[in-house]
């Protein structure tokens, strides 16, 4: 028998709590500092990108940029909130603890509560990143308009992610129906490391459909009103669509080959190969975003400002390509 | 005979918990090596320690005249080690998956003894399905193809038998054998199906606690199977302690 002090009491089930949060959260202490990164990563580079864009009306008095930046929070916020609701209702149903007698009530108030919580600490971080960013700056009356649109596009992005993800039906898998693509490219795949660049692909699809990527088209349309001109619009369209679908790419393409180089980790893979093998999605992908991006800022005037900010964005959202050039380190160059 | 694979103070450890304690292994062209042990002996450990998956905490493996730290590639090339089900990709269809196993070792194309052994595991009506609809015997199936393709020399197969149906199961045995007896490759076989290893096997390794706790050769093997009162199920017991 185990001494009485290393008896592990269980704790009571809840009917506020769902009983794999504290599991969720032992493992996450676990796992060290790179899972926190992972976790609170693209929050805080998305709160961190709308303040860096409403600086265009602070400092530069281009008022569409606080719409701009309200429309990224409103979308980003959502993007993200529905695709970790979706992870959690998903995993707390049909993995380890999906028998467990939970009632759906705990599931539904423990997402609630989590949610209230990260939405109030990024309100807070908004604000205070707002405050130290307009100090100084010569537009610094236009605080109390930005200050609203932020923190109104966060509370309204994530109540509508949250209320279409507990719409959701989890058991449908969102990778059944994926197609082969219209335009495919054969010579796109490498023949020494086939499909491989389909696993990429696929795992863009998966993960676009789950982040309601059809959804930010809706959202910058609904979000901007009758003031800006018809190019205007589009302009934003385009400039949202293929920075959010670029950041997609790249996030999706990096876990792939992440998973490639794990599942071949016992076969003979030449690295090298792997690597060239792993960027050709990912830089077709950009070059293709990246004509959107002059396309949307030659139709939206301030072509050069507007191609500026959204080079930098694209540039900020290939952060991943570092987690590939990681992934297929060569074993020989590390022995 | 010629060592095939030759193992020497492995050491591998997660965390504080050391799986694997100096553990020595050889095995040379032609065997067929049973592992076995209770649960957590660190026979799954051993097998990924050997394959390059598990990192070594000590010691060295050498596979082929290959060492596994300074000349991975090489070693890799010489064994073929079974997916673990879990593992394989949801997004790739049976087909692509083995493509791309064939493709990473170099092969042109899926070998035509691969996708007869598919059929023969009456998996080719599902090979271009995604592997997301697979059953657990399917991915098992798979894993199995994907462990053996190209044929490598030394295969190491982790319960290899876990989910499949009586036919499939026998006929994989069938094949295996054959493969052994006709000197394609050596086998390592962690597996807690006494029967197999005590019937098959030219050696039984019983590994506890992280080392080799003993091991059972061909004629000790020969002896059992003559003697109804011996076993190798009695053997390990006995070996294992109360």
């Amino acid at each position: 028998m185990l001494p009485v002090n290393r008896v592990t009491q269980s704790t009571p089930m809840s009917a506020l709590w769902h009983p794999a949060i504290r599991a969720d959260w032992l493992v996450l202490r676990r796992t060290g500092a790179n899972a926190f990164v992972r976790i609170l990563g693209a929050p805080a580079l998305l709160l961190a990108c709308c303040v860096a864009v409403a600086c265009g009306d602070f400092y530069g008095g281009y008022g569409w940029c606080l719409a701009a930046a309200a429309l990224l929070a409103l979308g980003g916020g959502h993007a993200i909130v529905y695709a970790r609701w979706l992870d959690a209702l998903k995993r707390w149903r049909f993995g380890w603890c999906g028998a467990l007698p939970v009632g759906l009530g705990a599931t539904r108030s423990t997402l609630l509560l989590v949610t209230t919580a990260a939405l109030l600490v990024s309100l807070a971080l908004v604000t205070a990143l707002l405050l130290v960013v307009s100090v100084s700056a010569p537009h610094r009356a236009d605080l109390p308009y930005a200050w609203a649109g932020l923190e109104l596009a966060l509370v309204v992005g994530t109540a509508a992610a949250a209320l279409r993800a507990l719409r959701t039906d989890t058991g449908v898998h969102v990778a059944d129906g994926i197609r082969e693509p219209l335009f495919a490219l054969p010579w796109l795949n490498d023949p020494r490391l086939p499909h491989w660049l389909d696993w990429q692909r696929r795992a863009v699809l998966v993960r676009w459909r789950r982040g309601g990527g059809a959804v930010m088209v809706g959202v910058v349309l609904v979000g901007v009103p009758d003031g800006p001109s018809i190019p205007m619009v589009v302009a934003l369209v385009l400039l949202a669509l293929s920075w959010t679908w670029l950041a997609v790419v790249m996030r999706a393409s990096a876990d792939a080959t992440t998973a490639a180089v794990h599942l071949l980790g016992a076969a003979p893979l030449d690295m090298r190969r792997a690597r060239l093998a792993s960027f050709r999605y990912p830089i077709v992908a950009a070059a293709c975003a990246l004509v959107l991006v002059i396309v949307g800022a030659i139709l939206g005037g301030r072509a050069a400002i507007a191609l500026g900010w959204a080079v930098c964005a694209c540039a900020v959202s290939a952060w991943p390509l570092v987690r590939i050039l990681r992934a297929t380190r060569s074993p020989e160059s590390s022995a | 005979m010629t060592a095939l694979l030759r193992a020497t103070g492995l050491r591998v450890a997660y965390g504080d918990v050391r799986v694997l304690d100096g553990i020595d292994l050889e095995i040379a062209r032609g065997e067929f090596v049973a592992l076995i042990g209770p649960n957590g002996a660190g026979k799954t450990t051993l097998l990924h320690a050997i394959a390059g998956t598990a990192p070594l905490c000590g010691g060295t493996v050498d596979i082929a005249g290959h060492d596994l730290a300074n000349a991975p590639r090489g070693a890799k090339q010489a064994i073929g080690l079974a997916v673990d089900p879990p593992n394989l990709p949801a997004l790739l269809t049976g087909r692509e998956c083995l493509a791309l196993f064939a493709g990473a070792r170099g092969l042109p194309v899926i070998p035509p003894a691969t996708l007869a052994l598919g059929e023969t595991l009456s998996l080719t009506h599902v090979l271009d399905r995604r592997i997301a609809s697979y059953s657990l015997g399917m991915r098992q199936k798979l894993g199995i193809l994907l462990g053996l393709i190209g044929e490598p020399p030394l295969l190491l197969l982790d319960e290899p038998f876990n989910g499949l149906d009586p036919r499939s199961a026998l006929a994989f045995k069938s094949h295996l054998i054959a493969t052994i007896a006709r000197g394609g490759a050596s086998v390592l076989l962690a597996t807690h199906s006494l029967d197999i290893a005590e019937r098959h096997a030219t050696r039984v390794v019983l590994l506890m606690d992280g080392y080799v706790r003993r091991s059972w050769d061909a004629g000790e093997l020969a002896t059992m199977r003559e003697h109804p009162g011996l076993s190798l199920e009695k053997a390990m017991a006995e070996a294992c302690g109360p």
